[in-house]
C-alpha cells in the first residue's frame, strides 16, 4: 500500500477514534523518518498515551507530531497540548501507579521511558502541555 | 440496529445539525451579511424573476454537457421536477427572510443533492454558474452604473456563499451519520468465542478495545467459560490496531476475572515491538501470558491441558475395516 508522505500531523483529540487517528499518522510519520519498527511502535504507544490522556481528563486538545532536527540530531517529536483542568502536581503524576482514575497509572512515566526527552507544563487551571521527542539513533 | 439511514424531520434539520439562530446570526456576521444586504437583494427580485427560466435552462445545458454528471438525470421526470425546484432556489434567493425556513430549505436541497450522490464539486459549480449568469444581468441592467450593479452582486455573493455553507455543512453531516451508523455496526458485531476443543476457548479481538467494549466482551466470555467449563481461553488481539496501557489495563482486567472463574488466560497476538512498548511503559506482561502467535498460544494451552499433537505415522496401516463392532454385539 502506498502512503502519502506525511510531513507533520496535527489531530484534534475528541473521541476515541481521533486517539487512533493521531496513533497511525504519527506513525507513518516516525517510519518515514527512518525510524525501525521498535521506536516507530514506541512513538505510537507514546501518542495513544498522551491522547488517552487527553480524552479522558481534559475531554479535548489536540496532538501534533513533527519531525525535529538538532545539531546533528534527527527525530520526532510529540507535542500533547489541551486546556483541561491542569495536574495539580506533576512530580506526584509521573510515579508509576499514580492515577487519579483508577487505572494503572502508567501513561506518564511510561511514555517518558518509552521516549528520550519528556516535558510536562501544568499548572490547574490552565491546561496542559506535554512535549516528547525520540531521537533516531 | 437499523442500518438505514433515519430521515430527519425536515422541521428540526437545522437544529440537529447544530445550526440554531445563535448559529445563523454568527455566519452571518462573518460573511458581513446586514439588513443593506437582505434591501438589495429583495431589490433584485424582479430580475431573477424575469430570468429565472433562461438562467436554470442554461444551467442544466451547461451541467448536462458533462457526461459525468449526465448519469445522475437520465429520468426525464427527475430531470424536470429538479428544474422545478432550482427554479424555486433560484427566486427564493431575492425574497428576503433568510432566517430559519430559509436554512431549512438549503439543508434539504443539500441533503438531497447529496443522497444522489451529486460531487460536491458540481455542487459548488452551480452556485459559480450563477454568480456568472447573474453579474452579467446585473451588468445589463445597470448600463453606465457598475458600482450599483457591483454592490448587488456583493450581497448575492454574500448569500450563496451563507448558502454554500449550509450545503456544504449538509453534505459533512450525512457522511459523518453514515461513518457514526457503520461504527455502531462494527462495535455491535458481537466478537465470537471460539470453541477449539472441549475447555479451550479462542477469543479473537478484532477493532479497538475501549473501556465499554471491553466489558461487553469480558461479560460474554465469562459467560462462555461457565457454560464450557473452559480450563484456557486464549485472547488474541492481533485484531487491534492500538495496544497502549489502557487497553493492557482491560486485558488484565479480563484475565483476572477469568482467572476467578477458573480458567486461564493466554494472550496472543502482540508483536515483538508492542510487548517492548508495553514493557516499557511498565506493564508486567507476565501477568498478561502473553505468546507471541495464536498458534504458540496454542501450544502453551496444549501443555496446560496434558494435550500432546502426535502425526499420524504413515507405517502404521489405517484400520480400514475393524469388522463387527464388539459393543454393538
Ligand atoms: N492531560 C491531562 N490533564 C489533566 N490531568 C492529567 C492529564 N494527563 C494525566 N493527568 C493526571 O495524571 C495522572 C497520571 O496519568 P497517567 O497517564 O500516568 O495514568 P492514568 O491515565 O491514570 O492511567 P493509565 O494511563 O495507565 O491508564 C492521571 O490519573 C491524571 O490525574
Ligand atoms: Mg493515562
Amino acid at each position: 500500500m502506498s502512503r502519502t508522505p506525511v510531513d507533520d500531523v496535527c489531530v484534534a483529540i475528541r473521541s476515541d477514534a481521533d486517539v487512533v487517528a493521531a496513533r497511525s499518522l504519527g506513525r507513518s510519520l516516525a517510519e518515514q523518518h527512518g525510524f525501525g519498527t521498535t521506536d516507530v511502535t514506541m512513538i505510537a504507544t507514546a501518542i495513544s498515551e498522551l491522547a488517552r490522556n487527553i480524552l479522558k481528563y481534559a475531554h479535548e486538545g489536540e496532538i501534533v507530531v513533527e519531525t525535529v532536527e538538532r545539531g546533528s540530531m534527527s527525530g520526532v517529536s510529540v507535542v500533547a497540548r489541551d486546556d483541561g483542568p491542569g495536574i495539580p502536581d506533576v512530580g506526584l503524576a509521573l510515579q508509576d501507579g499514580f492515577s487519579t482514575a483508577n487505572s494503572l497509572g502508567l501513561g506518564l512515566p511510561g511514555t517518558r521511558r518509552l521516549m528520550d526527552e519528556f516535558e510536562i507544563v501544568s499548572a490547574p487551571g490552565s491546561g496542559t502541555v506535554i512535549t516528547a521527542i525520540k531521537w533516531r539513533r | 440496529m437499523a442500518a438505514t439511514r433515519q430521515r430527519v424531520h425536515a422541521d428540526d434539520l437545522a437544529d440537529s445539525i447544530g445550526l440554531g439562530s445563535e448559529e445563523l446570526a454568527m455566519r452571518k456576521r462573518f460573511l458581513e451579511f446586514d439588513d443593506d444586504d437582505v434591501q438589495r437583494l429583495e431589490g433584485m427580485y424582479g430580475l431573477t424573476h424575469e430570468h429565472v427560466d433562461a438562467v436554470i435552462e442554461a444551467f442544466y445545458e451547461h451541467l448536462l454537457s458533462f457526461p459525468e454528471t449526465t448519469s445522475f438525470f437520465r429520468d426525464p421526470r427527475l430531470l424536470e421536477h429538479v428544474k422545478g425546484r432550482q427554479k424555486n432556489y433560484f427566486i427564493r434567493l431575492t425574497q428576503g427572510d433568510y432566517d430559519h425556513d430559509y436554512v431549512t430549505d438549503r439543508l434539504r436541497l443539500g441533503s438531497i443533492h447529496e443522497r444522489i450522490g451529486l460531487p460536491v464539486r458540481s455542487f459548488l459549480g452551480m452556485y459559480a454558474f450563477y454568480l456568472r449568469q447573474i453579474a452579467a444581468l446585473l451588468v445589463q441592467e445597470h448600463p453606465g452604473d457598475p458600482e450599483h450593479a457591483f454592490q448587488k452582486f456583493h450581497s448575492l455573493t454574500k448569500l450563496l456563499f451563507f448558502d454554500i455553507g449550509l450545503g456544504v455543512d449538509m453534505y459533512i453531516h450525512q457522511r459523518e451519520r453514515t461513518i457514526a451508523v457503520q461504527q455502531d455496526a462494527i462495535r455491535e458485531l458481537s466478537t465470537p468465542v471460539l470453541t477449539i476443543r472441549d475447555r479451550l476457548l479462542v477469543l479473537p479481538i478484532i477493532g479497538i478495545l475501549d473501556t465499554s467494549r471491553a466489558q461487553q466482551l469480558t461479560e460474554e466470555l465469562l459467560r462462555s467459560i461457565r457454560e464450557s467449563r473452559a480450563q484456557v481461553v486464549i485472547l488474541d488481539v492481533t485484531g487491534v490496531p492500538a495496544v497502549d496501557s489502557a487497553v493492557a489495563n482491560h486485558l488484565l482486567q479480563t484475565v483476572e476475572a477469568s482467572r476467578l472463574m477458573g480458567a486461564q488466560v493466554i494472550v496472543t497476538g502482540l508483536s515483538a515491538s508492542v510487548a517492548q512498548a508495553l514493557v516499557t511503559l511498565g506493564v508486567d506482561l507476565t501477568k498478561l501470558n502473553a505468546v507471541g502467535d495464536l498458534q504458540g498460544g496454542i501450544e502453551v494451552a496444549n501443555g496446560i491441558m496434558r494435550y500432546q499433537v502426535v502425526a499420524i505415522d504413515d507405517t502404521i496401516p489405517e484400520v480400514v475395516d475393524a469388522g463387527p463392532d464388539p459393543e454393538a454385539g
